[in-house]
């Protein structure tokens, strides 16, 4: 949490950012996708398996997304992290509620 | 906090350079926490109710592998556009920022064209908002989507125009950057769709 400090003195230099890391992480979030297309359009494990791995690999490209292209990765995002954790947090609270509800 | 403190050059995060910026960014991923939480319920609704077709049409005769293929790659690539377009912002790049940010904003609005039609063939077909729980919860759901989509295109253009105005700045990067935020976060939350309300869909 050292970029907590709120001074205005210069903010310190970041290197840019690499292209390829963002590529990379598309690469891996595209193969994700279709691996969950592939799962339900064809017959590759049991029925049962289809939606726990398809909610894995949602979670694992969420988790991409959120650390890659939307910078949770970089310093000074403790906040950041806490804050979609704790929606995060009564999201799946809310959801497990309203799907087992009688 | 004076803005004119912060020497404006490449490689310097302009969009957390002011007490200002970071507040907006830090209060954005407040307000996101909060829209993961509207989603949730959305979803949990839906899941709840999407087998109470009514007679009516169900996922499984609905949906189309194809057109949904094809909306998650527009929307997957359009979240890339825009991780390229913050990449220029703070590279002071500002005609290769407003060129990743127009891509971003003509592949929103293509997926938004694509959702249209895919509304009103599913109308045709007889599944309504009002044609049975499942239609009221997907419409809910997916058409809160959309409505995200479209706000986020709205909002995307205008800031297009401040910037090509006024130049990246200490006073647009926060806003430029926010917005990326937001359209990343649709696309967030596009994954749990597709995931659990198209490909689910068609399980059964």
């Amino acid at each position: 949490m050292a970029d907590q400090n709120t001074s205005n003195t210069q903010p310190p230099e970041h290197k840019p950012e690499s292209k390829m890391k963002h590529i990379v992480s598309f690469g891996a979030m595209i193969l994700l996708t279709v691996a969950a297309f592939v799962l339900v359009l064809r017959d590759v494990v049991p029925v049962v398996w289809v939606l726990p791995l398809m909610l894995g690999f949602a979670v694992i490209q969420v988790l991409l997304q959120l650390f890659t292209f939307m910078h949770l990765d970089q310093k000074g995002s403790f906040y950041y992290i806490l804050f979609i954790a704790f929606g995060v947090m009564v999201a799946v609270i809310s959801v497990t509620g309203l799907v087992f509800m009688p | 906090m004076a803005h004119d403190s912060v020497e404006i050059k490449p490689g310097v995060h302009l969009e957390t350079a002011t007490f200002e910026g970071k507040n907006k960014v830090m209060g954005f991923w407040m307000f996101l926490g909060a829209e993961t939480v509207l989603f949730a319920c959305l979803f949990g609704t839906y899941l709840a109710l999407r087998n109470q077709t009514v007679n009516g049409p169900s996922g499984a005769d609905l949906f189309d592998p194809v057109l949904v293929a094809v909306a998650t790659a527009i929307l997957l690539f359009s979240s890339l556009t825009s991780v390229f377009a913050m990449m220029a912002m703070n590279k002071l790049d500002k005609k290769g920022m407003l060129f990743w940010l127009g891509v971003t904003v003509l592949l929103g609005l293509s997926f938004l064209v694509l959702e249209i039609y895919e509304f009103i063939h599913y109308i045709h077909e007889g599944h309504t908002f009002m044609s049975s729980a499942f239609g009221s919860s997907f419409y809910a759901l997916v058409g809160t989507h959309g409505a995200h989509v479209t706000f986020g295109i709205i909002w995307i253009s205008t800031i297009m125009y401040q910037a090509w105005k006024w130049g990246i700045n200490t006073e647009t990067a926060p806003k430029l950057f926010v917005s990326s935020l937001y359209w990343h976060f649709i696309d967030v939350v596009w994954v749990f769709i597709f995931t659990l309300v198209y490909l689910l869909g068609m399980v059964g």
